[in-house]
């Protein structure tokens, strides 16, 4: 790993002035993908800045009834907070299932969201590809069966690495995000971004020069939630595909849902197909099957991972009967 | 080295003169150690962390050694340029181990090696290194390499046909089939995943050289380094305290050992070079690929008329893939050719039960489909087709009492109808292994102070032979393992053989029992006057010396020892034939849950029945079989060595990608040890880790009704398989 320069600001204000002191910095929390990234020297900072001690690690309850959730929190301390179980229980399971209990208690959610793709062509060094600034992307025509079935008609074919950027997009999350000109609420949605010639390098719109501090999650009204991974290894592994759905209830009806899929897409992946499936119906199983297949309608596998289209069906009806109290499995 | 390994009973040998006088205790014989459970002596230091393995070892002034490898699949070595990186802050040596001009043949071929007086500055200093390369044409898939037409890469060319070995007469064979089943079937490369990763450390004195290297055999690594040296095997000595896992890949002083070697001696410094995971994976050996192409036919009545093979695999840029087929199952009619298929990919070295994983699992799986075929029970269908039960062949009595045990009789047949996504079942499979003596030796001494030290020049790679020198000369003593210091792990002391093939305790168990033997015989003769008895009379147990016909006639271990004064007993013993024995049999059984909305497979039990003979130590026998149980369902569901078919570039070179089960990925897993006395010991080392994955396979057959023939059983594999079948996927 290259030597590096290590800067502990006292304040977010001193944070982002040390994220602009020149060469290339990074902002260090939990480190859990950042150290693996500059021993592999996919990463060579100059200077790592410390933004533990001044990002928020805790839950706060917001006057309408959301919550407000600091970057620095741990994985761990999400998934076991209270009101995050009661209220948005997708959140608190994708949380628990991360990595190993390790990573869960080093790891934070900043860095959950803002992790690099774990692309096997990407974490090796000597695949050039687009997001290193080559000129091809390895998994186009190679070995593909973990990366994308949606989105993935850009340069790049990997699909996002964030368990929890799921279910925040689900439950309609908004990011702060502070920067040397003050700071901005950004939509979950909107702040992971599709892979282009021009955005290919990144997968957000974070600026170097930015911090993601908080997610706010809006008062969830009358929702029920399903969060469902299909994973092949129970622990220390990606889920292969996954899916979040919140469906806002009107009676035993479905009034309006959102569906979002994981593991799928170069980013947290909405279906309107299977969101216009559920709206207006009863939740029951029939329901659900219907959305599930109305959810990998638009999917386009590449050469080896048709398999995922499947396996990203199940998990989204699993996640809709989950919702609905009825055993999947 | 050759990885077809079908074990074939040698001619016997007449019992020696020392192995008929220190027979083993077979029953009603008691023992007090010999076959009880005993831990491991070393288990407290290992979990302590005062264990001290080669990756700890570090020596004063000692360097940092790195390796540069080929990124490329095929390139030829057309320049190196050291002078950045001999410049570089703490370089001390750099060795060139492939010359320009020179061919790389797969991803992770050595180039050179370095050492530094860090491994910062190494590491630093190795990529200051500049080859350049002239790409050549590659192949990483074997039907590309093996097609005809096919560019030539290999300069013996790209495949190396076996012999065709042909009995009985198969057109007869076939007619008396009323199924026939033709198929492929397949498994992958996998890696060692050594724990410890290769590597040594090594420090030269004048013109001897010690090496502490995670090896599998000091011996073998100190004859080879030496050559590789060229000085005298008299003036290297190779020391293994303690290693990590070698599963066959450390059975040979590899490039990265004598670098290390080299280093150390243009460095005027010690040298210590280990080798990181990517290296592991890429150039420490590997399983390799077994495809075989079957048409197998079988009578109404359930007996099997004939098997007619094609199959190939690739052992990497050089080796060969040879396995055995049929595996156990009498075909009375067969034929069978072999292809070897070379691609840039790193080679493979042996690996726990070279070739028995593979054939094994073409065998089982084709077994159930053919079972099916007539109609019968899986297990019913194998009891008809085994070799005739045989001390060394007890496939049907240990499948009787492994079905019982199991539960077998609960088996649906094939496909569970139970509603819903998740489908139950179970599989069989059976394993066999040579195993047996190689020439070892032991030395034991008693000192008048009534301490004793059994010095045996073999080494444990995990399997706990450090704990089997004490429970061998105490029972022979009459001693507790406590009052007995094993040395083991260095070329110092006497010779004994590779810890490799199932070979190392029953290499060592028989030289220890003698010299223990002579020991004993030696300090009678002392005790024997002042007892007033004949030697002959005295017998040893609980740490007393007596007299057999009136045990109250005695002395204290301590007492009797210090008859010796200033004369303490030293003997050696050598392995003879007769305290030990080749070939082992084993069966296993497996449950899982497949779930066929997803294709992923839980195993859920495993029940493993082994003998080795007369076992030593129960609980690391047990812990053996438990080790290969856990290996083979990474083979089966998890485990494959992924290359790019572009580049030739492995994309799992790691623990993140290369899967590996987790703790919560791992089933219950129950043993049943059948011991065999009266055979003397064999090893137990390999056969546990033939059967699970072929047990695992049939599982999901039955579970499913679909057939997996390639192995992982990966979820793309397993939904494939199910949609062909037309019997899952279909509910989501």
């Amino acid at each position: 790993m290259k030597a590096f320069g290590y800067v502990n600001p006292a304040t977010e204000k001193d944070a982002i002035e040390a994220l602009r002191a020149g060469g290339i910095v990074r902002p260090i929390g939990g480190g859990q993908d950042l150290l693996a990234r500059m021993k592999d020297y996919l990463d060579q900072p100059d200077t790592l800045v410390n933004v533990k001690s001044v990002l928020d690690a805790k839950v706060t309850a917001l006057p309408g009834g959301g919550l407000r959730i600091g970057a620095a929190m741990k994985l761990q301390d999400l998934s076991e907070h209270a009101q995050v179980l009661k209220l948005y229980p997708a959140v608190a399971d994708a949380a628990a299932r991360v990595g190993s209990p390790q990573i869960r208690h080093q790891g934070t959610v900043g860095g959950n969201l803002n992790q690099r793709p774990r692309c096997w062509y990407f974490r090796q060094e000597e695949f050039v590809c687009f997001k290193k600034g080559g000129n091809r992307c390895f998994a186009a025509d190679g070995e593909n069966q973990y990366h994308s079935i949606f989105g993935n008609d850009g340069p790049s074919k990997i699909v996002h690495p964030s368990s929890l950027a799921v279910p925040f997009v689900a439950y309609g999350a908004t990011f702060r995000v502070v920067g040397p000109n003050g700071e901005r609420e950004i939509p979950a949605a909107e702040y992971f971004t599709q892979p282009t010639m021009q955005t290919v390098r990144k997968e957000n719109v974070l600026g170097e020069d930015e911090l993601l501090t908080h997610v706010t999650l809006p008062a969830p009204g009358a929702v029920k939630s399903g969060h469902y991974e299909v994973r092949f290894k129970e622990s220390r592994d990606w889920p292969m595909a996954f899916a979040t759905v919140v469906l806002t209830m009107s009676g035993s009806t479905i009034g309006s849902a959102r569906v979002v899929l994981g593991a799928v897409a170069p980013t947290p992946w909405r279906s309107p197909d299977a969101e216009q499936a559920l709206a207006g119906k009863p939740l029951n199983e029939a329901t659900a099957t219907a959305a599930a297949e109305a959810a990998v309608k638009s999917a386009r596998a590449l050469s080896g991972n048709a398999y995922k289209i499947q396996i990203t069906k199940t998990a989204v009806k699993r996640a809709i009967l989950q919702a609905a109290g009825i055993k999947a499995v | 080295m050759a990885n077809q390994q079908m074990p074939t009973a040698p001619p016997p040998q007449p019992v020696g003169e020392n192995a008929k006088k220190y027979a083993w205790p077979v029953p009603p014989a008691k023992t007090e150690l010999l076959s009880t459970s005993v831990r491991r002596l070393d288990g407290p230091a290992k979990a302590a962390g005062t264990a001290k393995y080669t990756f700890d070892i570090a020596r004063p002034g000692m360097l940092y050694a790195r390796t540069v490898r080929s990124p490329h699949a095929h390139a030829k070595v057309v320049a190196i340029d050291t002078s950045a990186a001999q410049s570089a802050p703490g370089v001390k040596a750099v060795v060139i181990w492939k010359d320009p001009g020179g061919e790389v043949m797969y991803q992770g071929d050595v180039v050179l090696a370095l050492a530094a007086d860090t491994e910062d500055h190494a590491r630093d200093a190795a990529r200051l290194v500049k080859v350049t390369y002239e790409t050549l044409p590659h192949f990483s898939r074997e039907e590309k390499s093996m097609a005809s037409g096919a560019t030539k890469v290999f300069a013996a060319g790209n495949t190396k046909e076996g012999q065709t070995q042909e009995t009985g007469n198969l057109e007869t064979g076939f007619k008396a089939a009323a199924h026939v089943v033709e198929a492929t079937y397949a498994t992958q490369v996998i890696t060692h995943v050594c724990l410890e990763s290769h590597g040594a450390v090594c420090e030269w004195s004048g013109d001897k050289v010690t090496a502490w290297v995670s090896t599998q055999g000091v011996h073998a690594t100190r004859q080879q380094l030496a050559a590789a040296l060229k000085i005298p095997e008299t003036n290297v000595r190779v020391i293994c305290e303690y290693m990590g896992g070698g599963f066959g890949s450390k059975v040979a002083a590899d490039a990265p050992i004598v670098l290390a070697a080299r280093l150390a001696k243009d460095a005027g410094r010690p040298v210590k070079l280990m080798l990181d995971r990517k290296e592991e994976h890429l150039d420490s050996g590997n399983r390799p690929s077994a495809f075989s192409q079957i048409k197998a036919g079988v009578a109404a009545d359930g007996k099997l008329t004939a098997f007619d093979a094609k199959t190939w695999g690739t052992g990497g840029a050089g080796q060969g893939a040879n396995f055995p087929l049929p595996y156990i199952y009498q075909f009375p009619n067969r034929r069978r050719s072999h292809v070897d298929v070379f691609i840039n990919a790193g080679n493979q070295r042996p690996m726990r039960a070279p070739g028995h994983p593979q054939g094994c699992f073409a065998t089982e799986v084709l077994m159930d489909e053919l079972a099916d075929l007539v109609k019968m029970d899986p297990l019913e269908f194998r009891l008809k087709n085994l070799p005739p039960q045989a001390p060394d062949a007890m496939w049907p009595e240990y499948y009787r009492i492994g079905a019982k045990a199991f539960g077998w009789e609960k088996r649906h047949p094939t496909g569970d109808t139970t509603p819903g996504p998740i489908k139950r079942g179970m599989g069989l499979s059976a394993c066999q292994w040579g195993g047996g003596g190689r020439a070892g030796n032991a030395h034991v001494d008693i000192m008048s102070d009534g301490s004793v030290v059994v010095k045996c020049g073999t080494q444990d790679l995990g399997t706990g032979t450090r704990t089997l020198l004490p429970i061998i000369a105490g029972e022979t003593l009459g001693l507790p393992v406590s009052a007995i210091k094993g040395e083991i792990g260095d070329t110092n002391l006497p010779f004994a053989g590779v810890s490799g093939g199932s070979t190392a305790t029953a290499g060592i168990a028989p030289a220890i029992r003698i010299a223990a033997g002579k020991a004993r015989d030696a300090l009678f003769a002392r005790v024997a006057p002042v007892l007033g008895v004949e030697p002959s009379a005295l017998a040893v147990g609980g740490s007393k010396v007596f007299v057999k016909a009136t045990p109250s006639k005695s002395l204290t271990w301590k007492a009797a020892c210090k008859l010796l004064g200033a004369e303490p007993i030293s003997v050696d013993g050598t392995w003879e034939p007769g305290l030990s024995s080749v070939n082992s049999s084993g069966v296993q059984f497996a449950e899982v849950e497949v779930d066929i909305e997803t294709g992923i497979t839980k195993v859920l039990r495993v029940l493993a029945l082994q003998d080795c003979g007369l076992v030593v130590d129960k609980l690391t026998a047990e812990s053996q079989v438990y080790g290969g149980v856990i290996s083979s369902i990474n083979f089966a569901l998890f485990e494959d060595r992924l290359l790019d078919h572009n580049t030739g570039q492995m994309v799992n070179p790691n623990m993140e990608h290369y899967l590996l089960a987790s703790m919560s990925d791992i089933p219950k897993v129950d043993v049943m040890l059948m011991n065999q006395p009266e055979r003397g010991i064999i090893g137990i080392g390999e056969p546990p880790t033939v059967p699970t994955a072929s047990a695992i396979a049939n599982a999901v057959r039955n579970a499913t009704g679909a057939t997996v023939r390639s192995l992982p059983l990966h979820p793309h594999r397993v939904l494939a398989a199910l949609a062909q079948a037309g019997k899952g996927g279909s509910r989501a």
